[in-house]
Formats: structure tokens, sequence, C-alpha cells
């Protein structure tokens, strides 16, 4: 996995954790399980941490997928774009440069990454 | 969920019979190694993180000598258990200030079709409520040891 697009993963994980935490349902639920959900705080800090370490325009293009879809980033299994589970052509490749464009499923735009 | 449903989120190789670590990140970290590998997950480095910030969002310990680390990651394809032994224990910050000496970490995706995610933590949580499980579970030595007294604990 590229750092780019391990960065937008970990970013994705975070705020979705975020997400949930929020969702006062699950909430009730993981506390009455004995696991208490106390700090957000902390996690805006790391989320805020993690900003900085994104470029710009790879989070515009994260925002852009969110708003489309609940997760941006998803995992290639064999040649599957695990977000339509469509067949990805043989050109697409798990290499991503420092400078180049993300790989987006031609399908569904979502962000590819291998593992 | 029966014995048999509850264990095929389990498997031999994600049995650790002895952490090595005894420190929480450390322990965590041994544990996301061994799910990265079995799990075909590649980078634990991503699965670690999401632990980390899990537990910063809020401990995992239940007290009495355990622990259940989980939560969900963009890494993870199907619904998946570690579970690992420390006889000398883990400094996790519990609540009770006791060392966790049962760990059980559960990795899920997001697409959790399923639902099974929160039932099965439910599950973990209800079996280790059970005094006489955690003893058991603190003497297995071997995985097949491990569904022994898995099954005995539901048939309880």
């Amino acid at each position: 996995m590229s750092d780019r697009a391990q960065r937008l993963a970990l970013l994705q994980d975070l705020e979705l954790m975020m997400q949930e935490a929020e969702d006062p349902a699950r909430k009730e639920k993981e506390e009455a399980m004995g696991f208490p959900l106390d700090g957000m705080a902390k996690l805006e800090k790391e989320r805020l941490k993690l900003l900085k370490h994104i470029p710009l325009a790879d989070l515009r293009t994260y925002e852009r997928i969110r708003h489309k879809y609940p997760r941006a980033v998803v995992r290639v299994a064999g040649r599957i774009c695990l977000g339509c589970f469509q067949t990805l052509p043989t050109s697409a490749t798990r290499g991503v440069s420092e400078d180049g464009p993300l790989p987006l499923c031609e399908n569904c735009g979502r962000i590819l990454y291998w593992t | 969920m029966t014995a048999e449903d509850f264990l095929s989120y389990f498997s031999e190789a994600r049995f650790v019979k002895e952490l090595r670590s005894r420190t929480k990140d450390g322990a965590l970290s041994e544990m996301a190694t061994v799910l990265a590998q079995d799990g075909g997950i590649g980078d634990p480095s991503v699965l670690f993180e999401m632990i980390r910030r899990r537990e910063n969002l809020g401990s995992t310990a239940l007290g009495r000598g355990v622990a259940v680390p989980h939560g969900r990651t963009t890494i993870a394809t199907k619904t998946q258990v570690v579970f690992a032994r420390s006889r000398k224990g883990v400094d996790y910050d519990a609540l009770d200030g006791e060392p966790c000496r049962l760990l059980f970490l559960i990795v899920a995706p997001y697409e959790d079709r399923r639902q099974e995610y929160l039932p099965l933590l439910g599950k973990i949580v209800e079996v280790v409520n059970e005094e006489p499980v955690r003893g058991k579970l603190l003497e297995v030595s071997t995985f097949g040891e491990f569904q022994q007294a898995i099954r005995e604990a539901f048939r309880e």
C-alpha cells in the first residue's frame, strides 16, 4: 500500500470510528457491555494531526468521494474492487507514485488500495 | 449463537498461548501482527493504528484480568478474533488495576452484512464474565483445549 493511500485508509478508519461513537444507539450498546466511549476529544486531536500529513489534493479527492459513498477508500482483493465488486482492468496497478494521481476504480470512482 | 458459531471466529493460527510483551501497545501490536499474517491483511500497521485509536476512544479492559480490544477497519474482509493469554499479565490501565491475562482482539470490516460484530462482542463479554470460564482459559495450552473450554462454557 502506498503511504498516500495508507494515510487515507487511516483517516477513513478514524472518521468512521468517530461517526459510530456518536451514534447514540451504538454508544449505549457498547457502554452497556462495559466499554466507555469518552475519548472523542483525543480522537479529534489525532484526526487533525493526521490531516496535516495528507496532501490537499488527496484530501479533496477523498472528501468528494465520501460525499457520494460512506467509504471512499476500498481494498482490492485479487483484481476485484471491494467497493463495487467489479473486476479491475489489468492496467490497474498497485503502485502509486508520491506525486501521481490516486488509483481510482474505473467503475465506482472509489480510491483503491492493495494490501 | 451456538458454541460452534462462536468458535468459527477463532483459529489455531490466531491462538496465542503466551504473549511476549507485557505492555499494552506491545501486546496489541503482537496480536495485530498475528491477525495480519493469518487474515491476509498485509501490513499490520493500519490495523494496529485502528486498535490504538479505539483504545484512545475508551479502554477496552473489562476488569478482572480481561480485555476485549475491538474495532472495524477498511482493511478487514471478514470478522475474526485473536485470543491471547499472558500468564504474567499485561499492564492495560484497567480501572480495577489488575493486569490483563486474557485478551480477545475482534476486528471486523465495515460491510458487516451479517451484522455479527456487536453480537459477537456481547457474547465474548458474556462468556468471560463467568469466573470458572476465565479460570479454564487461563490454563489452556492448546487451541483444542481452548475450544473445549468454550464448548463447556456454552453448555453451562
